[in-house]
């Protein structure tokens, strides 16, 4: 066994992390506030080539091993960059450019992942129904071959990107009577008539990603934006998995690094009763502990991401490990954040108070802690 | 990075394994007596000294497997019994380990070779009455006179202190720390009575008293010129304690798995209430972010900054508290099965604290890693 990662590795972490924080963090906050996307620096994501570093070079993308992938999310954590950014990173490059790139025909990846991994179109993934969360295979949008076309009906919901996708990975079912096995996979571009996205929803945290419902009115779109075949859908999604357990969870693990940092910094600076109030043991504690969460989860993380690097099929029990120990312990370090930060640790002045709304939805988004808990009560 | 174990390692765990296994269809490991205790004890090391698991973490050569490997092998061995385990580790990767670091060839054949091989037994003797090392100066303490060393103080709790037959005495020699090697028998040491514990039935543990017990030059290691020889032995005596949890997380959780899919009520198992199953997926978690933890914690590289001790903290105190929450959960799950003695989760679930309060508290822990962030 070995835990370190390579020099070339550690490097491009920190370059990473030097980028966000010029770059990005820097109007972080404000968005936040506003509830607005920052498409700057979306676009500064794509040129800094974290929207497509692990797609080939061919296709615009970056080249890069899982392991390196993962590390920009942890650092784009580190650095203080928020949830939402990081979620609609996450969407855009994993849940629909990933899933084009690998189950695409050539001429499908030609067109959309040089301009995804670039930043210059936005792509989201609809899976999620109004009644169908958990259990994804109720779902009820359902797409009917007509001659050279599919036409599409039902509603998604909780779509991240949903408001300012260019390109939709949706799923909707061919043959409904088959549930999982009847699920399908298409690519739905903006614009396309009888496609269209509801207003942002008001969210707690994740406010700079734009979550919507999609709406499909016999949409009709040609046959060739059929994603592999018909029927496997479910799989696809499943196979996402890889990525919303390494990638998507990296930018947890980096938060909490950030969270120490600043949690650090104010308590040495605030004195209370003569002295600063990191000289308190209570305060010691709960530094403490944000920094055991961020090691405990670390290489739940990574041995996702190695495994992937490795070529070997998705282990669905530690994938569910990693999803259920960072979806429910990596709030605790934010409550701390908040405390050790007193009455400024609830305005929004502080950012720990942003990172606390945000990192809600770790246990929510991506299938939620009992679903993880079910997943793995069935596989031991 | 590696998340595998290699061929080699993989092979090492089977040896363990069956010995452990073999030895446990033969007699009870967690012997209360201490005549038996003794006796399982010598005759555990004896079957393990023909593997590598005495040497792992302390005698370094191609063929022994590294400190990952040594972190999932304690692993197996705690797993069958927390108590043969805890005597084992004290003699071998505690008294062994501070031999093997910092002993001069001389006392490496003395004391290092025999407790290698499983046919003598060590122990360490750090904490004194009313004192934890990690606030206090210590009291013992070895005075010179002519060619010897009279050696004087109180150890309050020493593990295999009634059966050792060396035992490493921390305490200063003008005004430096330094470790004495009493062996079995020496004049003017005192044991204490065995001390009856909530946890670790089988460990044979008591106080010792020194009075002007009298070694020659060559038992002395160190001097030390600081006291970060004392933050060693409690980041060894941390690791091993890692190794303990994770075996009392593996037999716990295993037993209640097991008993969830075998044990029905209403007609089905009781894994397929969500009340059991989601119970059982917690542990799980728990168990294997411990595991990682523990493996990366053992194995990161003592740099210059030490923050290969603070991670050893973290790692520390987060297993020591999963394995009391899993102990604990599988308890609840095996119900009036669990309650019964000498069930695993029953077992671990009483060794536990200990784990918590040995080594460097969980308390101490959180100061310490505290400290390391605010750079106090
Ligand atoms: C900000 C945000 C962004 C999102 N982005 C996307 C996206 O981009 N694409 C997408 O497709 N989806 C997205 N989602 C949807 C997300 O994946 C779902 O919200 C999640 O899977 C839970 O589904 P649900 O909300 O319908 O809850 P439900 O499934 O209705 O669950 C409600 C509660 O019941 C519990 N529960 C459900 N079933 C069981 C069971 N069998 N046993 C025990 N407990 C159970 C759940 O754990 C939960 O506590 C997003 C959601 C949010 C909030
Ligand atoms: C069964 C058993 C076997 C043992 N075997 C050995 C052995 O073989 N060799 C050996 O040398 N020792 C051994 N020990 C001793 C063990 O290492 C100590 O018990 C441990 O270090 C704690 O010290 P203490 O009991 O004196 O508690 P104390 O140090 O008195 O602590 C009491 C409480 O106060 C907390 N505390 C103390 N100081 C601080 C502080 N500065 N800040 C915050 N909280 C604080 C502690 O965390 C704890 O909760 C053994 C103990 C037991 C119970």
């Amino acid at each position: 066994m070995d835990f370190d990662f390579t020099k070339e590795q550690l490097m491009f972490k920190q370059e990473v992390v030097r980028f966000a924080k010029k770059e990005i963090v820097p109007r972080v906050q404000e968005h936040d506030l506003k509830g607005e996307f920052d498409f700057e620096s979306f676009r500064k994501l794509g040129e800094f080539g974290i929207l497509g570093l692990h797609f080939p070079e061919e296709l615009g993308g970056g080249g890069a091993d899982v392991i390196t992938t993962v590390l920009a999310g942890e650092a784009l954590g580190e650095a203080g960059v928020d949830g939402g950014l990081t979620l609609a990173y996450g969407a855009h490059t994993f849940l629909c450019a990933d899933t084009i790139f690998r189950h695409g025909t050539e001429a499908q990846k030609q067109k959309y992942i040089p301009k995804l991994a670039s930043g210059e179109w936005i792509g989201c993934m609809g899976l999620t129904e109004p009644n169908a969360g958990s259990d994804v295979a109720s779902m009820t949008t359902s797409a009917e071959k007509k001659g050279d076309k599919y036409v599409l009906n039902g509603n998604k919901m909780f779509i991240t990107n949903g408001p300012i996708a260019d390109v939709a990975v949706v799923y909707a079912k061919t043959q409904p009577e088959l549930q999982h096995a009847g699920i399908s996979s298409f690519i739905v571009n903006k614009g396309t008539k009888g496609f269209s996205a509801g207003p942002p929803l008001i969210k707690m945290g994740v406010r700079t990603s734009h979550t919507s419902e999609l709406i499909f009115q016999d949409c009709e779109i040609p046959a060739e934006n059929l994603l592999g075949k018909e029927g496997d859908g479910f799989l696809m999604a499943m196979q996402t998995v890889e990525w919303d357990r390494s990638a998507l969870l990296a930018p947890f693990v980096g938060s909490a690094t950030y969270l120490l940092k600043k949690c650090t910094q104010y308590a040495k600076g605030r004195v209370q009763f003569g002295r600063p109030i990191a000289q308190f043991q209570a305060i010691k504690h709960k530094l403490a502990d944000i920094r055991i969460f961020g090691e405990a989860a670390r290489s739940l993380v990574y041995r996702i991401a190695w495994c992937k690097d490795q070529g070997r099929p998705l282990n669905h029990l530690e994938a569910a490990i990693a999803k259920l120990y960072v979806g429910d312990w990596s709030m605790a370090p934010t409550f701390d954040a908040v405390l050790i930060h007193g009455g400024y640790g609830y305005c929004h002045e502080y950012d720990v108070e942003r990172i606390f709304r945000d990192s809600r939805l770790a246990p929510i988004g991506g299938g939620t802690s009992d679903i993880q808990k079910m997943i793995i009560s069935k596989l031991i | 990075m590696n998340f595998d174990f290699t061929q080699q390692e993989l092979m090492l765990f089977k040896e363990i394994n069956d010995i452990m296994f073999g030895l446990a269809r033969e007699r009870t490991l967690e012997e209360k007596d201490p005549i038996s205790a003794e006796s399982l004890l010598r005759e555990a090391l004896d079957r393990l000294a023909k593997t590598s698991y005495l040497k792992l973490g302390i005698a370094q050569s191609k063929d022994i497997p590294g400190l990952c490997a040594m972190m999932g092998a304690m692993e197996i061995v705690s797993s069958c019994s927390p108590s043969l385990y805890l005597s084992i580790e004290m003699s071998t990767r505690l008294f062994g380990r501070i031999i093997s670091t910092y002993g001069n060839e001389k006392q490496k054949a003395k004391w290092l070779s025999p407790v290698l091989y499983g046919k003598k037994l060590g122990a360490v003797a750090l904490l004194e009455k009313t004192m934890n090392i990690d606030n206090d100066p210590m009291a013992t303490i070895g005075i010179r006179e002519n060619a010897l060393i009279k050696i004087s103080g109180v150890k309050n709790y020493v593990i295999n202190g009634p059966v050792a037959d060396f035992i490493a005495v921390a305490g200063t020699m003008e005004n430096k720390p330094a470790l004495f090697i009493v062996e079995k028998g020496i004049k003017g040491l005192i044991q204490g009575k065995r001390l009856e514990t909530i946890g670790l039935d089988g460990v044979v543990i008591s106080g010792l008293t020194l009075e002007n017990c009298q070694i020659n030059e060559d038992q002395i290691i160190g001097q030390f010129e600081d006291k970060s020889i004392l933050t060693t032995l409690r980041i060894w005596e941390n690791q091993i304690i890692l190794g303990s949890c994770l075996g009392m997380m593996k037999s716990s959780f295993e037993s209640a798995r097991t008993y969830a899919k075998t044990h029905k009520t209403g007609g089905k198992p009781i894994i397929a209430y969500q009340e059991v199953g989601f119970k059982l997926a917690e542990m799980l978690t728990l168990f294997q972010t411990s595991q990682l933890f523990a493996y990366r914690a053992v194995c990161a590289p003592e740099g210059k900054n030490r923050d290969f001790e603070v991670l050893t903290y973290c790692a520390k105190v987060f297993c020591t508290e999963a394995a009391e929450k899993v102990s604990g959960w599988a308890l609840q799950i095996l119900s009036g099965e669990g309650y019964i003695s000498g069930n695993p989760a029953e077992r671990s679930y009483r060794c536990a604290k200990y784990n918590q309060i040995a080594g460097t508290s969980t308390e101490i822990s959180r100061v310490k890693i505290g400290d390391a962030a605010i750079g106090a």
